[in-house]
This record gives structure tokens, sequence and C-alpha cells, in this order.
């Protein structure tokens, strides 16, 4: 069972809600955190990912999957026919596919993308939330971040005078 | 083949639970949805990206949270929005700190090549009130410039805008604006324009790092630079003339000794240090308000010049304080010795092409008396620095120009 193909090590992936995803080790190795883990040999069998549900740790392995160099037999070959160019503009319109989840579900994967320490994903997924806050007005952000504005009026007048420059 | 197959899915559900699965986590969604609902850690990331000032400015009105959270954001990008003629009365005397070097002539050339610098300002509308702050100031000539760089110090970075007339809208120097942010590691602040203003399609960059004084520069200039060969181009200007004497050797022809040639890459070149030294000088404040500051980089819309300084940098600046130039408000350039190449066309990737093209790396003639003690040869005295000055296209010229003869110049402090 452990591997899977000839020369692929597969690692064991367990989310806390008790699925196990096997996935190749080099797709694993996306992530920095779980990177560390393996070369530190703290990665025997099967790794615990706490705090990551089954439903986004599978979104979060099919992000590294499509993201991890391709080396090896079909890597190889993919890459002889395709031109590099070619390849980044295909990888981003698979981006912008995937990123089309609702907000709780990208919330919930940039949390795993920083867990995990995965800075493609971390900046794919944390840009819509970017936009948000440098291009809208105050009661823009707070309707789409769903965030309550929590200041009395008089205090929110001072703060607004503090930061004027802001508003220029 | 194995990429797919994990692409897929899940390989193994070992979940008892499996049933139930979708209901949990979709009530789970429902309490996720909120931005509110992210830990501090994971908001200050995301803060940390947004970069520009303003918006973090903004965001800090959203709730209390965010505002407790953006002054610990540690890496901020400020764009000064305009920058206005400084007071008319400064460009009086030309200083007696003029430079020792042909400024004679070179000065009355620099009245075109300078623009009308001035004030740094976060805000709107330009009106001139007092309190503003103030990068560079700036008056006719290179030598005059020295003097009204003297004038920007009183209220240089760190002045505040309390005395804005009510109503009016007001301006806030870079140190004020971000004065709050407490644990600044990484700032970035861009000038709207460069502050030399170059003919019609006339090339000029550099890029120069700073500790207490200059660490090194690299000045990258055209006499003009076109998109293709048979591009419009403006008027060739006089310089162009340099590229009639094409030859291989590398050498610079003789005219452009005669023609001005030489004169106005003397001119670049200065006027490129002063640049440089006046925004230096005016760093000072920011870096002495943000302790934990490990790079700092003044930048301008156009990508005409680069000051950076590094987390050692910054740490010499703190421990040896800049001296200025004379009286003025720049810092003071060590004695300089200066390499030069020449090539009187380079065609660039993506079609540019370059005509009269200079390179000119500097360093503190004591530093580069020790570098020429392990590098003999011509060829490896360019070194990195030089080499990786500039981005491409502009990284290929130097390449180019690298391999050209070398000519070398000293320039005595100033």
């Amino acid at each position: 069972m452990a591997t899977r193909e000839a020369g692929k090590k597969m690692i064991m992936l367990k989310s806390p809600d008790g699925m196990e995803f096997e996935v190749e080790e080099a797709v694993a190795m996306e992530s920095q955190t779980i990177r560390k883990m393996i070369e530190d040999d703290c990665a025997d069998t099967a790794i615990l990912i706490p705090n990551i549900n089954s439903k986004i740790l599978s979104r979060v392995i099919e992000y590294c999957n499509k993201h991890v160099p391709t080396t090896g037999a079909t890597g190889a070959a993919a890459s002889d026919t395709v031109a590099p160019a070619a390849l980044a503009e295909d990888l981003k319109i698979w981006d912008a596919e995937f990123i089309k989840v609702n907000r709780a579900t990208r919330f919930n994967l940039i949390q795993a993308a920083s867990y995990l320490n995965i800075k493609g994903l971390l900046d794919l997924t944390s840009q819509t939330t970017i936009d948000t806050i440098s291009d809208n007005s105050l009661e823009e952000i707070r309707s789409f971040l769903s965030t309550k504005n929590d200041y009395l009026p008089e205090e929110e007048q001072t703060i607004r005078r503090e930061n004027q420059w802001a508003f220029q | 083949m194995a990429a797919d197959a994990a692409a897929a899915g899940p390989r193994r559900w070992r979940c008892e639970e499996e049933e139930q699965q979708p209901h949990r986590l979709s009530a789970a969604a429902a309490a996720d949805d909120r931005f509110d609902g992210l830990p501090d850690p994971l908001l200050l990331l995301i803060f940390n990206r947004i970069g520009d000032v303003k918006a973090l400015g903004r965001c800090a009105l959203v709730s209390r949270r965010f505002r407790a959270l953006v002054p610990l954001v540690d890496s901020v990008l400020v764009r000064v929005d305009c920058v206005i003629p400084d007071d008319p009365a400064s460009s009086g005397s030309p200083s007696s700190s003029a430079p020792s070097f042909p400024t004679a002539t070179a000065s009355a050339r620099a009245r075109g090549v300078f623009s009308q610098i001035a004030r740094m300002l976060i805000g709107g509308i330009v009106k001139p009130i007092q309190a503003l702050g103030q990068i560079l100031s700036h008056a006719g000539s290179a030598s005059a410039s020295l003097s009204s760089f003297r004038r920007s110090a009183s209220s240089s970075l760190s002045s505040s805008s309390a005395s804005a007339p009510p109503g009016d809208v007001s301006h806030h120097s870079p140190s004020e604006v971000l004065r709050s942010f407490k644990e600044l590691r990484s700032l970035r602040i861009e000038l709207p324009a460069g502050e030399l203003g170059m003919d019609d399609g006339v090339l000029l960059k550099w890029k120069a790092d700073f500790g207490s004084t200059l660490g090194s520069c690299v000045i990258l200039g055209a006499a003009s630079a076109s998109a293709t060969k048979d591009g419009t181009t403006a008027a060739p200007p006089p310089a162009a003339a340099d590229c009639a004497e094409s030859d291989d050797s590398g050498s610079i022809p003789e005219s452009f000794y005669t023609n001005g040639g030489l004169k106005l890459r003397v001119l670049w070149t200065i006027s490129s240090l002063i640049a440089a030294s006046a925004r230096h000088y005016l760093l000072q404040p920011i870096i002495a308000d943000h302790a934990l500051l490990e790079s700092l980089d003044l930048t301008d819309a156009d990508g005409q010049g680069v000051l950076t300084m590094d987390k050692w940098q910054l740490q010499e600046l703190r421990v040896r304080p800049v001296s200025a130039s004379g009286d003025s408000h720049r810092t003071l350039m060590p004695a300089l010795s200066m390499r030069l190449w020449y090539a009187p066309h380079i065609e660039l990737p993506g079609g540019t092409v370059l005509n009269g093209a200079t390179l000119v790396a500097i360093k503190p003639s004591e530093e580069a008396m020790m570098d020429a003690v392990g590098n003999a040869t011509a060829g490896s005295a360019g070194g990195s620095w030089v080499s990786d000055a500039f981005e491409e296209p502009y990284r290929t010229a130097v390449g180019v120009l690298l391999k050209r003869r070398m000519y070398s110049l000293e320039m005595n402090s100033f």
C-alpha cells in the first residue's frame, strides 16, 4: 500500500473528521509544513492534519496536485509538448476556476493554506479579501466581510479624523 | 496518472459518520462565513498583504478588532500622492558646497535635466500650506539644488498636519501616516514621479543602496530609447550622434568627448547621485521612528530611481548617524570610484533600442580599492550588484555593456 507506483512514495494525510487521503510525497511536500515533517522524519505512515476538515483538505490536495512541479515519466512528457508560458496560462485558468467557491470555503482554505504553509494557495485564496479591503468603501467592506461596526458614532468620527489621510 | 487519481478525491473513506458529513459541514460553514470568524494571526496575515497604507487606514475603521490589528501590520507601501513645487524663495543663492567636479558648465545644462522638485504629500488637492511632508526640495540647477535641500529639513518627513485650516484638505507626511505602525519591518515609499525631468526619449535609471552613506550606485542611461528601430521617436537628442560611430572594440568613440556626450553622462551621474542622497537624507526620521525596520525602499512610479536599505544598512545608520553634505539636506557622498561602460547601440529583447547607452557603477573609493585587490581583471570588476541592478530588459543592456571596455573615474566627496 505504501507505494502505488514504482518510484513514487506515498504519504497518508488524515483529517480530524477521520478521513484519510493518500497522496504522493511530492504533492504533500507542496506544503512547507508537511515538507518539514517529512524531512524531520516525523511522517512515518500517516500525518494528522488538525483543524482542517476533509472537505477542505481534499480541495487543498487537489490544488497541490495541480501545482506540483511536473517531474518523472508522465510529467516530463507533458512539459515537453507544452510551452512553459502555455502551462502557466493553463494554471491561471485552473486557479480561477478553483477559487470559485463560497466565502466560508474560501476562509477555510485561507486557514488551511496558512497552517500548511502553501504560498501559492495562500496568495490565491487571500487575494479576493485583499481586493475587497483595498478597493471598497467602509460600508462595502463591512457588508462583504459580514463584519459588524461596533464603534459608537462619535468614536468612529474621532478615528475618521485621525485617519483622515486614508480617505483622501 | 497518479496525479489524476489523487485529484479525483479521497482514496479511502474510513469515516463512520459519512452520511452526516455534508450536514455538519454546512452548519460549520454558516458560522465560518464571517471574516470575523478567522483568528487574529490570520487576519493579520491578510492585512500584511494589503500593503497600501491608505487601505489599511480605512480598514481600521471597519471595527474595533480591525483597529487593534492594523497597527501590528509589518509590511506597508506608502504611495505619495503629489509633489508640489517648493516655495520659490528657496531657489535663492547657490550653495557654497558645490561639488568639486565640472559643474561650472554642467549646472547650466542641469536646469533642463532637473524638474521642479518639492514636497511629498499624502492627501488630495494641492494647496501650499505649512506642515507638509517634504522629501525633496529643489531649485533651478544642480548647484542651486544643493542649497535648497537645506530648507526642507524643518518640515521634512516628520511634520504634522495639525495646523491645517479646518475644512481644508489636509496634507500628511509619510512619517505621520506611519506613526501608529509600531511593528513595521518592511516599508516601501513610492514617489509619484522621478525627480529628474528628462527629455523625451532619454532613458535614465538608477539604483542605489545606502547605510550611513552610499554603499553603491548603478546608473543606466541612454541618449535615446525607442520601441523599435523604425519606430516613431521624438527628434533625436544631440548625443544621438554617438551612435554614428559604431565600433566593435568597445571603446568610446572620439566624438564622445567633443560633442557633449561625456558631459551629458557626467551630468546624469551627478544628478542621480544628488537625487539619491537627498532621498536618503530625508528617510532618517522614519528610520528613527521604526526600530524594527529591516527593509526600506524609496522608489518612484516612473521607475527612475530605486533607493534601498537592508537590515544591516539600517542598523549601520542607527549606530553611525548620517553626515550632511555641507549645510545642505543631503547625505554627504564619500569620495567615489566610478566605472563607466559605453555602447553606441544596443538592441534589447522586446524590441527596444538604446542609443548611446551608458552604464556607470559607483562605489566609495575606499571599498573599491579593497575590491580591486580581489578582482584584478576588468571583467570581474562589475560584480552581481551591477549585473543584477535592473530588471529585464535593462538587465540585458547591462550585460552587454559590461562586456565592453571599462573606463575609470574618481570623484571627490560632495
